[in-house]
This record gives structure tokens, sequence and C-alpha cells, in this order.
């Protein structure tokens, strides 16, 4: 039984390989000292596997143990959470490898590594984290195999052929699985990722925030619409609304800043077609969603606020799918609450004395609110303003004063927050507006990319009659950017992208890259689609298109037939296996011939051999005799004829007796 | 209340017994005993292993997983690992079929020793069979391949006990290969004997010894052997006498002859142990028969049933130990 209970050294050599294959997804997100236990644990199993050193003692075993947890506990404060419990999870794989000598510890540590692949895509199901993934499935599963295989006491790559094989017999039955089981909700609350950093916009923005997030080139968020694709310049991406400034920050008004009766959204008259879309956001773990003015979703579990903007309760941890109407046209909040007027021209009492005295100046000259905005983007339109990325770092005080009329050098957090500032030194009521402008249209799939070097922020000012009404200093500073697009906005500076030297958007201007970059992008569309956003809303659209009403019965016979798919193949070449032995085939041969013999009444005789029961045959078969004697006598030979075989090889041998027999149909003959 | 106790304990042992009794006689008919089997669906069993249990709870686990934070690619590896398992179904059973198991021979043995059974095991399939754990019921494991070779030969021993031909039972053969997740099994009767001489016990002295020499006197049998002369060698001679020196020189075979027992031949007969039991005659007879081989004397053996001739020589020997083992037994031809 103990050779039964060892670890082959093969196996050994693959559980190294899982071990790395594991963590690497992970290795952003560890700490340093767990990837060094990583290390210590391969090279010590390397040592024992050659002799060198031994297995640790039991001592050992539990100081590393409890030092594995002390670690979490102080580097993540908490065990509670996702990233401690994948943290204590991988350190755990690493310890047990250590100690591992028994089969059954091969067991615990291989299945512990299918959990790890698992917690791999709770922090990403992107298509080459799934790739990975199914490497990392298929390492363990040949791992599994080569422990089982007693007596394998070196590498052997073709171990991995036999796990492959399995798998990929595996794949149409989970395929069928995959679509059929029902989605239900969770059953109850899990771990959250609480030590995941947050991405895109935040509810606070300083002058800088929005130009550094532009240094990015991840994608926010994918938009398909259900017709065309409108101009590029009317895809203002709404996410955050700021109403409030303080200390040269504007931020957003929580929930509960607003008065209760202010807190819901107010009723909007629709009129006219809406806009369709539907978006997949890249996990933010924020609660803001984006959409284009005005935004109502259809999708559960996504709320209108009082803004007009999307908001989900929870945060979007992972690729979220909402769908979207837009009434582009629609008047909003065309009364507005005093409340409401006295939030949004509310400014800091003291500071930037000389942009109150322009505004109070403008506003005068201009006689209407409307006519105020115009001259206010006039003065940046005539004026020599500069949209750079890479804007003069302004003092804490009268920050805006010293960018309107010395700096005079912003990106669009310092256009829009200056616009505001003005607007509301004047009395009329503005916010500043911050989400994403524009995107990039894939022609593959027709679905529009929008990236974080896309974030924008404008301004939204109240008219009468109008509601309130989207105004972008931005597009007056630089038509470019809301025409073409950040890169080709600032490429006289060739600020774009500067800091990030491996993005693929580095590359566009090389075709051939580019089209490989918008054609893995519409695979990952399809993927976040059909893969990561299945859902029961599109389980059911799926099961009514492909089976109409009656859905037990289908069910059934999809789950059967998806059974049959998975055996089949196996099946056919578990029963068509070569047959070992040439004689054997031989002897078919000859069987077919004398059974043929035997239904015109031939029979041949227990121990009769051949040459006596030929020469029985061509007596009463005198037409066949010649080819009786062949056969008997190619039988003879290959049989048992030894040295006297006829040249050739013995398959070739093989198929022309086989031909010969096949055409051998013996007719009774009268006597 | 004991009582009640003791008596639903053995109630309980009944029905174990009887569900064995009920196993051996379903199995006897599915897998009739036969020299040769070649392994198919038939005789082929197959269930989880507790490793399997264990992978299956893991899997739901793993579901729970991604039920709880809704993840399709969680969705998508728990049932890529679930349909795995049900892959593995085939490929274990595949691990099994098509393999033949001939029984060769069982070499015989002293009760209270261990025999060697020797097995064939032939594959009729062009692949790799792996970790095939051969095992009888008493016996100690082995483990084989079948991977460059299409046949191996495999020698188990076991220990015997009494007397007589001693069946081993069912083998077992199974393997848990390529996954561990499942366990494919056979149990086969090969219809194998091994011969099962008597324990041989040795006596204090040889009571009521009589030789065939007309003189009958007793002989005192105690290892104290005088060298008398050569003799050309006769076969059956026992190789201990072989004058090998002699043949090193190109004398052609002798045998070396001793003075006490040279001319002598001995009886062993049933009635000198008047007073024991067949058992303990029989394991005295043993002892003195290999004693007087040892010594290279020519003995003949007396049993209610029959006697022999005295001679010498190994087969002597193996075909008087044959009748000690087979006493009282029914015949079988092996």
């Amino acid at each position: 039984m103990s050779m039964l209970q060892q670890v082959p050294r093969n196996a050994f050599v693959w559980i190294i390989i899982c071990l790395f294959v594991l963590v690497a997804p992970h290795a952003a997100r560890l700490p340093i000292w767990i990837l060094a236990l990583y290390a210590v644990a391969a090279i010590w199993r390397l040592q024992v596997h050659r002799g060198n050193w031994s297995c640790p003692t039991r001592l050992v075993k539990a100081t590393l143990v409890l030092s594995g947890f002390f670690g979490v506990y102080a580097t993540y404060g908490t065990f509670v959470g996702l990233e401690p419990t994948v943290a204590l999870l991988l350190i755990a794989f690493a310890l047990k490898l250590i100690e591992l000598s028994y089969r059954k510890d091969a067991y615990v540590l291989l299945f512990l590594g299918y959990f790890i692949c698992i917690t791999q895509f709770l922090f990403s199901q992107d298509f080459l984290v799934t790739l990975w993934g199914l490497v990392s499935v298929t390492l363990l599963t040949t791992a599994l195999v080569a422990i089982h295989r007693t007596g394998e006491q070196e590498f052997r790559f073709g171990t991995i052929r036999v796990a492959s094989a399995m798998l990929l017999q595996a794949m149409p039955l989970m395929i069928i699985l995959f679509f059929l089981f029902p989605r239900f909700g969770p059953l109850w609350t899990v771990p959250m990722k609480n030590h995941t950093a947050k991405t895109g916009m935040s509810d606070f923005m300083k002058p800088g925030d929005v130009a550094s997030l532009s240094q990015s080139a991840d994608v926010a968020f994918r938009v398909k619409f259900d017709g065309d694709i409108p101009d590029k310049s009317a895809l203002y991406w709404r996410g955050l609304v700021f109403s409030r400034i303080e200390e040269g920050a504007w931020s957003a008004l929580g929930f509960y800043d607003l008065p209760p009766n202010q807190r819901r959204p107010k009723e909007v008259t629709i009129s006219g077609d809406p806009l369709r879309y539907s978006i997949i956001m890249e996990p933010t773990q924020q609660r803001w969603l984006f959409g284009l003015k005005y935004a109502r979703s259809e999708t559960q579990a996504v709320i209108q606020t009082s803004n007009f903007l999307l908001f989900s309760p929870f945060p979007i941890e992972t690729d979220f799918m909402y769908t979207v109407n837009s009434w582009t046209n629609v008047v909003v909040d065309d009364v507005l609450s005093d409340w409401r007027r006295k939030t949004e021209t509310r400014l800091p009492r003291t500071g930037d004395a000389r942009t109150r005295k322009l505004s109070v100046e403008l506003r005068a000259e201009a006689g209407t609110d409307e006519a105020f905005v115009g001259l206010v983007l006039d003065k940046f339109r005539r004026e020599p303003y500069v949209y750079t990325l890479r804007p003069d770092l302004l003092s804490d005080q009268d920050a805006i004063d010293e960018f309107l009329f010395e700096s005079m050098r912003g990106f669009c957090e310092h256009y829009a927050s200056a616009f505001v500032f003005m607007m509301r030194a004047a009395g009329v009521p503005a916010r500043v507006v911050a989400g994403y402008q524009g995107g990039e249209i894939n022609p593959i799939n027709k679905t529009v990319i929008v990236h974080q070097f896309d974030a924008h922020a404008w301004a939204e000012v109240w008219l009468a009659s109008r509601g309130w009404v989207r105004v972008d200093p931005t597009a007056a500073v630089s038509p470019q950017r809301i025409e073409f697009g950040l890169e080709e906005a600032v490429e006289s500076e060739g600020s774009f992208l500067s800091t990030v030297l491996l993005s693929p958007q580095r590359y566009r201007r090389i075709p051939a890259l580019n089209a490989l970059r918008l054609r893995y992008d519409a695979l990952t569309y399809q993927w976040q689609t059909w893969v990561v956003g299945f859902d029961n809303e599109r389980q059911f659209d799926l099961l009514r298109r492909v089976f109409g009403e009656t859905t037990a019965k289908a069910f059934a016979v999809t789950l059967l037939g998806g059974l049959a798919l998975v055996m089949l193949p196996f099946a056919i070449s578990l029963f068509f296996t070569r047959e070992l032995h040439p004689e054997s085939r031989l002897g078919k041969h000859y069987r077919i011939a004398c059974k043929r013999l035997a239904k015109i009444g031939l029979v041949r005789a227990p121990g009769e051999t051949p040459s006596v029961f030929a020469q029985r045959a061509a007596k009463v078969l005198p037409d066949y005799a010649s080819q009786l004697w062949q056969i008997t006598h190619l039988y003879n030979q290959l049989a048992y004829g030894g040295a006297q075989t006829p040249a050739g090889n013995a398959a070739q041998n093989l198929q022309d007796f086989a031909r010969i027999t096949r055409r051998f149909r013996p007719k009774k003959q009268g006597a | 209340m004991k009582n009640h106790a003791l008596d639903t304990k053995r109630h309980s042992k009944g029905i174990k017994a009887q569900i064995n009794i009920r196993f051996r006689g379903w199995i006897k008919r599915r897998i009739p005993p036969a020299r040769e089997v070649t392994l198919d669906q038939r005789r082929i069993f197959i269930f989880p292993t507790r490793v399997g249990f264990f992978f299956a709870t893991c899997l739901l686990v793993m579901l729970l997983a991604a039920i709880n934070f809704e993840n399709n690619l969680s969705y998508a590896l728990t049932f890529w690992l679930a349909t795995l398992f049900i892959v593995a179904i085939l490929h274990t059973y595949a691990n099994l079929a098509g393999l033949t198991i001939r029984a060769l021979r069982a070499e015989p043995a002293f009760s209270g020793q261990q025999s060697k059974f020797h097995l064939m095991i032939k594959r009729s399939k062009r692949r790799d069979y792996f970790s095939l754990h051969l095992k009888w019921p008493n016996s100690s494991g082995t483990l084989i391949n079948l991977l460059d070779e299409d046949s191996v030969i495999v020698q188990i021993h076991m220990a015997v006990d009494s007397r007589g031909w001693f069946n081993p039972g069912r083998l077992l053969l199974e393997s848990t290969y390529p996954l561990g997740l499942l366990r494919c099994w056979t149990l086969i009767d090969l219809d194998l004997y091994a011969l099962v001489y008597p324990r041989a016990r040795a006596s204090t002295d040889l009571p009521g010894l009589t030789t065939n020499t007309p003189e009958g006197a007793a002989v005192v049998v105690d290892g104290n052997d005088d060298f008398y002369g050569f003799r050309s060698y006769r076969k059956g001679d026992s190789l201990r006498q072989v004058h090998w020196k002699g043949m090193a020189k190109r004398q052609g075979p002798l045998t070396k002859q001793y003075t006490a027992y040279a001319d002598r031949s001995v009886w062993l007969d049933w009635d000198m142990f008047a007073g024991l039991d067949t058992e303990q005659r029989l394991s005295h007879l043993c002892y003195w028969l290999l004693e007087f081989d040892r010594h290279g004397h020519e003995y003949g053996l007396r049993l209610p049933t029959g006697s022999i001739e005295p001679a010498l020589g190994e087969k002597h020997r193996d075909r008087l130990l044959k009748e000690l083992a087979l006493y009282g037994e029914e015949r079988r031809s092996q």
C-alpha cells in the first residue's frame, strides 16, 4: 500500500508548476512577503525532492501557520473580506506544499488549487484572466493525473495530454450546464473586496484630478447602441454632479445632505423616441453609473438620483451591465426649488475677488443669463487660454483668479470649475458635472469604448424655461477635444499617455496592431455580454428563443443530449481502439470466410486444419478452388509461416488478406 | 436487557452474514471461476472513492461561492470540474476494461508459510494502463503498470494455513487512475489452487521405525553419517549428494553414499504415531519425511489409503508430500 500512497516525482514537478501559475494572477494584489513565502516553499520542496533537506517538523509547521495568520492580520487588519481570505488560501497552498509527502496531502493541495482558481475570477472575469484560469485548471488536473501514475520518477510532459483530453471531453456538458443552470440571487451576503483600490471618478474633485485620470488607458465602460451611434461630440456621459465648493475643491452632495423633500428625482415629461443603449461597466468599486442626459434605466437595482444620475445601491465589483433609455432634448428641472437655487449658487464667502468682480460686470453687460453664458465662453475663446494636460501648479489662495488671469493654462476641470464659479458669482445657478466625454468607436462590433482618458468635467447651467443646460467651456478653448478626443487635442504637447509605456493605445497609429486591439476589444465585449454578464434575464431570453414555451421537456432533452455529447467521442475511442495483435485480426478475416462457407453448408469441423478443410471444400466447390487455396495458403503463411512469410510488412499482408477474404463470396453449386 | 442486546447483536451479525452469502452467490453467478478472465462491463464495478466524495463537497462549496458572488466564471469552472468527474467515470473504467488476467500457477508451500501465486496480466488494447492494484483478501498488494509491455507476470505471496488445496479467494483488481475520484474494481475467482503441505512438526524419536531389510533393526537417525563411497548418479538422487567436486574433474556425475543408510530403506508408517490425531500424525510424518530426504535416505510412505514404495529424489519427495497434504481431502486435478 505504501507505494500507492506515495507521490511520484513527476507529480511533484507538476505541482510546483501549479504553485507559480496559481499565484501569478494574484501577485499584483498580494503583499510582497507572501510572494517570498512562495519562493521559500518552492525552494524547500525542491531541496526535499533532491534529498538535501527534510520535511518540516510539527513545531516548524505550527510556527509557519501562525505567522501566516499573523502576517495576514498585520497586512489587512482583518480576516474578513475577499483579499485576506484569498491571502490565507494562498498561504495554505504554499505551506501544504512544503509538508506534502502522501497522496492524501496532494488531494487537499490540488482541490485547494481549484479553489484558488475560483477566487481569481472573483477579482476579474477578463478574457485573459479566463485563459489563465484555463491553463491553471489544466495544470492542476495534470498534477492530479500525475499523482496516480505510480512509478514515474522523472518529469513527463506527456501527462498533460491525458488531462487536456479529459477536460476537452468535459467541455460540451459544461457549456450546456452553464447556460441551463438556474441563476438565483446570493443566498447570503459574502465578504466583499475591501482592499481593492477604487478606480475611475471619485465624488471629490480638485484641480488636477481629471488630468491624472487621463493618464490611464484602461477601459471605463463599453456602450452598445440599439440604433445609430450619435455624434461623438454629443456623447457626454454624466457620472457625478458637484454642487459644493469648499477650499478650491468640488464635491457631490450625499443623499443625506439633501432635505427630505428634495431627495426624489422630479418628474420629467418625456417626448419622442429615446436613445436606447446598454452599458457594461468595468469594476470601479464605486456606486455611480454613467448615462447620457436624461437617462432612465430598466435594469433592476439601478436607481435614479435627484440630479438625474444613475446610481447602483452596491459597489460595482465585477463587470456590470445595464440598459439605458436617454431623452437628450427634454427639459429637466423646469422649476428650480428655493433650496436648489440656494445650493447651486453658493460660493465661499471670500477669495477670488477679481473673478467675482468680472462676473458681476459681464452679467450686467449681457442682460440675460443666456447671453452671460455666451460672453464667458467668448472670453475663453478669444483670450489665449491653453488646454493642456500639464497645467501650472496653482496656489491655495485665490486659485481661480490665478488661473483666469495669470497662468491661463488648464485642463477641463480648471475651465469647468472657473466657469461655474463665474456663473455662481453672478447669481446664476450652475454646477460642475464629471464623467466621460466621447469614446472610441470600434468598427468591428459598433460599440463605443470609453477609456479613462476620456474623463471629462463640464458645467450645467440652469436657465429659465430651459432647465439645466449643458455648457462645456473646454469646447470653447479646445474644440478638438470634443470633436476628436484628448489625443488629438494635446498632440503637439506629446503628453497623451506619456506615463504608460506598454498600453496598446500608444500604438494605435500602427494599423495592424490597432486592428488587433479592436478585434480583441470586440471579443471582450462578446465575452462580457455572453459569459460574464449572463444572468437570469438573459437566460430566460435564451431559453425562450431556443425552446419556445415547452421548457421542461426541452430542458431534459438538452441535458441528456449534452451528456451524450460528452460520452460519445470517448466511447467511440474506447471501443474502437486498435487491437493489439494482428494475428487476431487475421483470425477474424479467416472466420468470416469460414462463415460464408458455413452458410452454404460447408462447416469446418473442430480440429480440422485449414488445409484439410480447403481440400474438402474445393471438392464441393470446384469453381472456387483457386480462391480457397489462395486464402488457405495465405492464412497458413501469415499465421504460422514465420520465415516463409512473403516479403512486405505485416500490416500490408494483413490488408491483402482482408481484401481477398472480402471478395470471397462462394455460391452453392449444383452437384 | 443484556439478553436483548445480545440478541440484536446476533441478529445483526446474522444479517451481515446473510448479506455476505448473498453477495458471494451473486458475484459467483456474475463472475464465475475461470482460469482466465477478460474484464468487460459485466465484471467491472465502479463507485466514487472517499476522495471523490470530498471532491464533490468541494464542488458544492464552489457552487455556493459562484451563487453568492453571482460570478459566472466561477459557475463555469464548477460545472467544468463536475463534468470532469463524469468523464472520469469512463476513463477510470477504461483503465481496467480489456485487461485479461490469467492464472499461471501456484507454488506449493508448507502450512504456515507463504505460497507464491503467479498471474499474468495482459492487455488487448493499445493504451497505457496505470496503477493496477492486485490483492487477495489476505495477501500483500502488488502495483503494476502496463506501458511498454503488453503483458506482465505478477507474483503474489500469501500465507497459507490449513493443509490441502488452498484457494486464495477472489482476487481484487482495482484502480483509481486517472483522477482518484472513482474506484474501478473487479473480484475474480481465478480457479487457482495452491497445494499446502502439512506443517512439519518434530517428534523426539521415531517410534516403531521399520525398514524393509530382513534384519528389521531399528535405525537411529541422528545425522551422524559416515561417508561410504560413490555410485554413479541415478535420476532422482538428491542434488545434495551429488559429488560436485568430482564433476568438476570431469568424472561424470557421482552420488555420495553414506554407510548408515546406504542400502536401507525406511518406511514412514501412519501407525507409527498411533494415538495422535490425524493432523499431528501428518505433521510428524512430514517432519521425518523431510529429515530422511535431507539425509539422502530412501523412504517410503504407508498411509491407510495406500502405500508408496521407498525411493529417493525431489520428485519422490514432492509426491509423498502431496499424499500427506491431500490425505483425507477430496482429490482434484491440478
